[in-house]
């Protein structure tokens, strides 16, 4: 009896308000797919972090015929010598985990499967432009400046490039995305949450005779908030499912594409993009139930 | 039943108190007549018995309750103890006359069994036999407020407040409503009600409470509307 009564007011609600229930679904599904999307592209730098921390190297470049830095000027290619007494300085360091040698052919087969569907690139590089090279893995990839320091300038040593560098740049590129993402999606949950608190003014308004009577019968506080409180809760739940759409699609398209563009190949999994639905399901149910609880306790008195 | 002990209210907004240290006394299974002209503190008395307004000063005590004590998440409990009718009837248009009464008892979450067992004796206790499906608009005046009655009375309040509720309807159906309100407080159940309807006041000979500018002026015990009248 009871459920089907608040059941039905609430339905009842939401239909005769439907021109701002559907604005009310459209302002927090787009905030939602926002707010997911900032978290997602979050969850995507996070795994990245954790994939590349295992795997970030500093790669040593040794000097060949060609090399145009001032060191390899001066001594010329590296000697078989130079390579040992290096690999061996290397492997004796204590922030080193391990150390590769890389020759330039393994290097260039390295390069062409990697930018196998980069045609243009492939073709206008040649074996050998890659020189042979350490890849040294480092225990704590923050250390990378003694290791750099302890190498770089040594007869034999073209450059040393440090990978998380460059990977840096792209995380601080997606960091910006994802705050950007984030801003406007806490601007765009504001509106939502005002427009949650009319929406319901107004629901409460036109269903003003229904409440005072309960109130006059004594029907309890929470009794006659119950319905207005399921219709925001609903109205906040579909917009998390639409924004749910956006985002599995934001993940398909938008991440996969930038995966793309950078030639990494680290996929968010279903267990992230879950957990991305999930907080942001909560989140647009939660804001639109504590919006709708504010307004009344200042609109419905009881 | 009903305990005042020199109440004052002061609305905000107003400088003359609504009333002015009342102090009444009504007892369990009485029937009271509330009189006196527009703005003379009658329905300032019938919101302080609701808890829909609090005292400046003094004490209401309702059902054995002492309202200043009552939090405020037990209030509905004491509504439920106390039936109100009003002038304007407040029905729902959209509801007949069985939903009208049953829907005081669903937004109290009554078993349903239990509502439809009690509401259509209610809706013959006040006349309306036969009448379970018409929708207000269908109805009399009258026949509205025996319906508003019938919500009020259905879950056997021990009080019954009413205000002004023969003011729009005409003097014979008002003589039906009375007999109505009559037989509910003939069950037991104290009855308050507000009114300026002098004919109905004299010819029932019931207690009369006068209330002018927030004083208590006159209370009779079988009284009439007012000799100046």
């Amino acid at each position: 009896m009871r459920a089907q009564f608040v059941l039905s007011e609430t339905w009842i609600g939401l239909r005769r308000n439907l021109t701002m229930t559907v604005a009310v679904i459209t302002t927090v599904a787009i905030s939602l797919a926002l707010f997911g999307g900032g978290l997602l592209i979050n969850q995507q730098v996070e795994e990245m972090r954790r994939y590349w921390d295992e795997r970030v190297s500093l790669t040593v470049y040794m000097c060949t015929d060609t090399s145009l830095s001032p060191t390899c000027e001066e001594s010329g290619a590296a000697t078989e010598e130079e390579r040992t007494k290096i690999h061996e300085d290397l492997e004796a360091m204590p922030e080193v985990a391990s150390v590769d040698y890389v020759t330039a052919s393994e290097a260039w087969q390295d390069f062409q499967e990697r930018f196998s569907n980069h045609e243009a690139l492939v073709e206008a590089a040649q074996e050998g432009d890659i020189p042979d090279n350490f890849r040294v893995q480092l225990k704590d990839p923050t250390q990378y400046q003694q290791v750099t320091d302890a190498v770089q300038g040594r007869p034999g040593v073209d450059s040393v490039h440090d990978d998380q560098q460059v990977l840096e740049q792209f995380f601080s590129l997606l960091d910006g995305l994802k705050w950007a993402a984030l801003v406007v999606s806490f601007v765009q949950l504001a509106a939502a949450a005002l427009l949650i608190g009319n929406t319901i003014r107004l629901s409460a308004y036109s269903r003003r005779r229904e409440t005072g009577i309960m109130r006059l019968v004594g029907a309890s506080n929470f009794y006659i908030q119950l319905p207005f409180l399921l219709e925001a809760a609903v109205a906040g739940l579909i917009g998390g499912i639409i924004a749910s759409g956006f985002i599995v699609a934001a993940r398909f398209f938008l991440l996969d594409r930038i995966q793309e563009w950078f030639q990494f190949d680290i996929t968010l999994g279903v267990g992230a993009v879950m957990y991305v639905i999930g907080v942001s399901v909560c989140l647009g149910i939660l804001l639109c139930t504590v919006a709708a609880f504010l307004t009344l306790r200042r609109y419905l008195r009881v | 039943m009903i305990h005042f002990d020199n109440v004052t209210k002061v609305y905000q907004t107003q400088k003359h108190p609504a009333l002015d240290s009342v102090s009444i006394d009504v007892d369990k299974g009485e029937f009271v007549f509330l009189v006196g002209p527009s703005g003379s503190g009658k329905s300032t008395f019938l919101r302080l018995v609701l808890k829909e307004e609090k005292p400046n000063k003094g004490r209401v005590h309702v059902a054995g309750k002492d309202l200043a004590r009552l939090s405020n998440w037990k209030v509905p409990h004491l509504r439920r103890r106390i039936g109100c009718v009003f002038q304007d009837f407040r029905l729902l248009p959209n509801k007949n006359v069985f939903e009208n009464v049953a829907f005081a008892l669903e937004v109290i979450g009554k078993p349903r069994r239990f509502i439809r067992k009690v509401v259509p004796e209610v809706v013959d206790l006040v006349g309306l036999e036969g009448k379970s499906d018409r929708m207000p608009d269908e109805l009399s005046g009258g026949e509205q407020q025996r319906v508003a009655i019938a919500r009020a009375f259905v879950n056997r309040p021990q009080i019954l407040l009413a205000d002004e509720p023969t003011g729009n309807i005409d003097p014979a159906t008002s003589i039906g409503i009375m007999k109505v309100l009559d037989r509910i407080n003939r069950t037991g159940t104290t009855v308050v009600m507000a009114t300026h309807d002098a004919a109905i006041v004299d010819s029932m000979r019931k207690r009369v409470i006068e209330l002018e500018e927030g004083v208590v002026i006159r209370d009779q015990t079988r009284g009439v509307y007012g000799q100046a009248y």
